[in-house]
């Protein structure tokens, strides 16, 4: 019998996205949601509790023979199903993480309930290219252990021969290493006509494991010591992005340390779905699963109506950063 | 300063003896994160000025032991342990005395110019059985010259004025070479069999003597290109002059014969301005002002085949391209031509590994290699070729960028992918630094670049 409960976890069940704030750890954003969506979930109101015919005995006085017990039915509650007795309906839920994010980062970090581990599964695994958006803040001058302005000084260098332009040049570069570092860690047989396809449409990406892969990487802001980078990446940890930082600053003869890491994109989920601390209850994460059903749906119809053409066209559509998971394994992802 | 802390495992450490079983370091307790600051005492290091200028490099790859890639350790090795590297399959810095400005690959030999007003402002090093490197005396007799030049070694140029001649451009070809200078014309040397120095041919000449074989012309020219046996000079006017070999109607005078003297070429070129001229082999294109393409030469391999269905055309004709737009400048390799529009793109026809996919291997009209194998992408969406090179039987491509694409059969290593096998598509080349310009040889190549500050 389907209780209300179990109506309002099955209407939970799926992917969402939360913001994380910086300085918290990961296991704490995951164990709040899982608090509130427990507390949602048994605020449901109670079942009735189910009657049950029992022959209970009168009440006999001493004094009467012991002989002839009279029973009588009577309905009664069930005690054993009562909720102070079996305590709540749902006492856990699984709530699976997918990328994570370290302390110091904050950003998009995709969550899923229940059924919706399952396509986490294909998110984690490195079976589809599933690329990230991040926003790195730097700042010139100073070289620090971890890379991050939270750490020890190691060395303190002048910055002022840096220029827009030749900050542009590093970036070229690296783009030029990673994307040969992108066809380099591809299994296609570079001899093939398979790999000189998937190269001219861009295609060509690691199927599995591989080093981090930066596959766009521009600055958006350039205010001499402060810049700030936008990174598209795969196979990447944060601590790698603040090594990134520190590796222009040393490219540029001058040094760098980062000084926020945040997560814009995660796939298909971006800073517009993402639900902030306040919106961390029952009934915001299931309206946003809703939305990430009902966009799943559209995205399969236009992926199944532009697949061909798509395929055809010579060079990559520009701007198009939806990414499904489950249809992306099956058709090797568009980028 | 955070010192670190030693641990000592207590339960390996006993009182009688002094042995610690093992100790574990540990950051010193910092306090909390807290934002760094700014008035932290200690000294700021500054590596490099406001006006710092690049620094020029020159990088070479491929097959080394005829010396050409001017590293004598390649062929001799320093050690008796160390062996000789046949083939250097990735880009290697090669050291020269002044900032080089033009260089040019033959077959198994290398030339390097450099544009200061110093004695030596050009070297040259690998084969040198044809004097194509100028006289290099040995060291045990005056009178013989090293057959194998494996170092960078000057080649002395008889000037008039040593102190004010710059070196403009330097060309080689099979056997031969040539050297433009600003003010006093061109001087070729080498093998010159069929005419292609541009002298009156002596029959069986020997190359290999005390004199250097030196032919001075006294046009001024802007560019010349000369490869295999055949030699083509672009003046400053956008008239182009030919000799040497032309049995296949690349001298492109109207004959199949040899022409020992340079002589105008006529045809379509007839009053049109040409600036780009470029020939490998046995075909000829020239791009003129206007962007129109004209070719002559051989065409057994379709690459004339716009115009033609002759396998040689001996006059030039223009080449009607569609979808080309205007065309900027055009490489010609053995069997393969290239060109470049003014857009960035890159068409590719003829025969051979052209660049699409191991299915291509011939092509009679122009197709356009995908800009994203050159590195354009979402966030690139303007990268453009500015630079494009044919060796026998690959091609090379420069972007703005500064990133060098090589593609086509891997000879002896002359990619420098890192591996021996044909490449099909454009690859990039690991270059430390921007390149600035590229020569293709027969089975090496010379890269110019600068660092990226």
């Amino acid at each position: 019998m389907t209780t209300p409960a179990i109506r309002m976890f099955r209407g939970l069940e799926g992917l969402f996205c939360v913001y994380k704030p910086s300085g918290v750890h990961w296991k704490l954003v995951r164990d709040t949601i899982e608090t509130n969506l427990l507390k949602g979930l048994n605020a449901t109101p109670p079942q009735p509790l189910p009657q049950e015919v029992r022959l209970l005995a009168h009440p006999v006085s001493e004094t009467e023979a012991p002989k002839g017990l009279t029973l009588s039915a009577v309905s009664v509650a069930v005690l054993s199903k009562h909720p102070l007795v079996t305590g709540p309906e749902f006492q856990h839920i699984k709530v699976g993480v997918g990328h994570r994010l370290d302390a110091p980062s904050s950003g998009v970090l995709v969550l899923a309930v229940g059924n919706g581990n399952r396509a986490l599964n294909g998110l984690t695994t490195y079976t589809t290219r599933v690329t990230r958006d991040y926003t790195l803040e730097g700042e010139f001058g100073t070289a620090t252990d971890d890379f991050s302005h939270t750490g020890r000084v190691v060395e303190r260098s002048t910055y002022g021969h840096i220029t827009q332009d030749k900050l542009d040049r590093v970036l070229a570069m690296l783009q030029g290493v990673n994307q040969k570092a992108l066809l380099l860690y591809s299994n296609v047989d570079m001899r093939s006509q398979e790999a000189y396809e998937m190269a001219a449409q861009g295609l060509l990406g690691p199927g599995g494991k591989s080093t981090p892969i930066l596959t766009g990487l521009r600055c958006i802001r350039f205010q001499p010591p402060n810049f700030t980078l936008e990174v598209q990446c795969l196979n990447e940890t944060q601590k790698y992005l603040r090594k990134v930082v520190h590796e222009i600053g040393l490219e540029l003869r001058s040094t760098a340390m980062c000084k926020g890491v945040r997560r814009t994109r995660d796939g298909a989920f971006t800073l517009q779905d993402a639900l902030t601390h306040h919106h961390w209850t029952a009934s915001d994460v299931k309206q946003a699963i809703r939305q990430y059903h009902s966009s799943k749906k559209k995205r399969k119809e236009t992926h199944t109506k532009i697949k061909d053409p798509a395929l055809q066209l010579p060079e990559e559509t520009a701007g198009k950063k939806t990414e499904t998971y489950n249809e992306a394994a099956a058709k090797g992802g568009i980028k | 300063m955070a010192f670190p802390c030693v641990r000592l495992c207590s339960r390996h450490m006993s009182i009688g003896l002094q042995v610690c079983g093992y100790a574990t370091l540990s950051k010193a307790p910092r306090p909390s994160p807290r934002p760094q600051e700014k008035s932290d005492t200690g000294p700021v290091f500054q590596y490099v000025g406001q006006h710092r200028k690049p620094n020029h490099k020159v990088f070479v790859w491929g097959f080394s032991f005829t010396g050409a890639l001017g590293i004598p350790s390649f062929v001799v090795p320093d050690s008796g342990r160390k062996k000789p590297r046949k083939y250097q399959l990735t880009p290697y810095r090669l050291d020269t005395a002044e900032q080089i400005s033009s260089a040019a690959c033959g077959y198994g030999f290398t030339l390097i110019a450099s544009s200061t007003k110093d004695t030596s402002k050009l070297w040259g090093m690998g084969l040198n059985k044809d004097s194509q490197l100028g006289f290099q005396r040995s060291q045990h007799s005056r009178l013989k010259g090293y057959e194998y030049v494996l170092e960078p070694s000057p080649v002395a140029l008889p000037l008039a004025e040593p102190l004010q001649t710059k070196v403009v451009q330097v060309a080689c070809g099979r056997a031969h070479s040539l050297v433009l200078t600003d003010q006093e014309g061109v001087f070729s040397m080498g093998n010159n069999a069929y005419g292609q120095c541009g002298r009156r041919i002596v029959e069986d000449e020997v190359y290999r003597c005390v004199l250097i074989q030196i032919f001075q012309f006294h046009f001024f020219h802007t560019s010349l290109m000369c490869f295999h046996d055949l030699l083509l000079f672009l003046t400053e006017k956008g008239k182009v002059f030919a000799c040497g070999w032309g049995a296949d109607g690349q001298t492109g005078l109207g004959h199949h014969n040899v022409s020992p003297s340079p002589v105008e070429v006529g045809g379509d070129l007839a009053g049109v301005e040409v600036q780009q001229i470029s020939t490998y082999g046995d075909c000829s294109l020239a791009v003129s002002r206007d962007g129109h393409l004209y070719g002559w030469g051989n065409s057994e391999y379709l690459q004339l085949s716009s115009v033609t269905e002759a396998t040689q055309i001996n006059s030039p004709r223009r080449l009607p391209l569609k979808g080309c737009g205007k065309i900027v400048q055009a490489a010609c390799g053995g069997t393969q031509v290239a060109v470049l529009n003014e857009k960035g793109e890159v068409f590719v026809w003829g025969y051979g590994i052209l660049g699409k996919g191991p299915k291509l291997s011939e092509s009679a009209t122009p197709e356009m290699i995908p800009s994203t194998l050159f590195g354009r992408s979402e966030f690139n969406p303007s990268v453009a070729v500015t630079r494009i090179r044919c060796g026998l039987n690959h091609f090379a491509a420069v972007t703005d960028q500064g990133e060098l694409f090589v593609w086509g059969k891997n000879v002896r290593g002359c990619l420098g992918i890192g591996k021996r096998d044909d490449q099909y598509f454009p690859w990039r080349v690991t270059v430390p630094g921007q390149v600035v310009d590229v020569a293709c040889g027969v089975d090496h190549m010379v890269a110019l670049a600068k660092s990226l500050l």
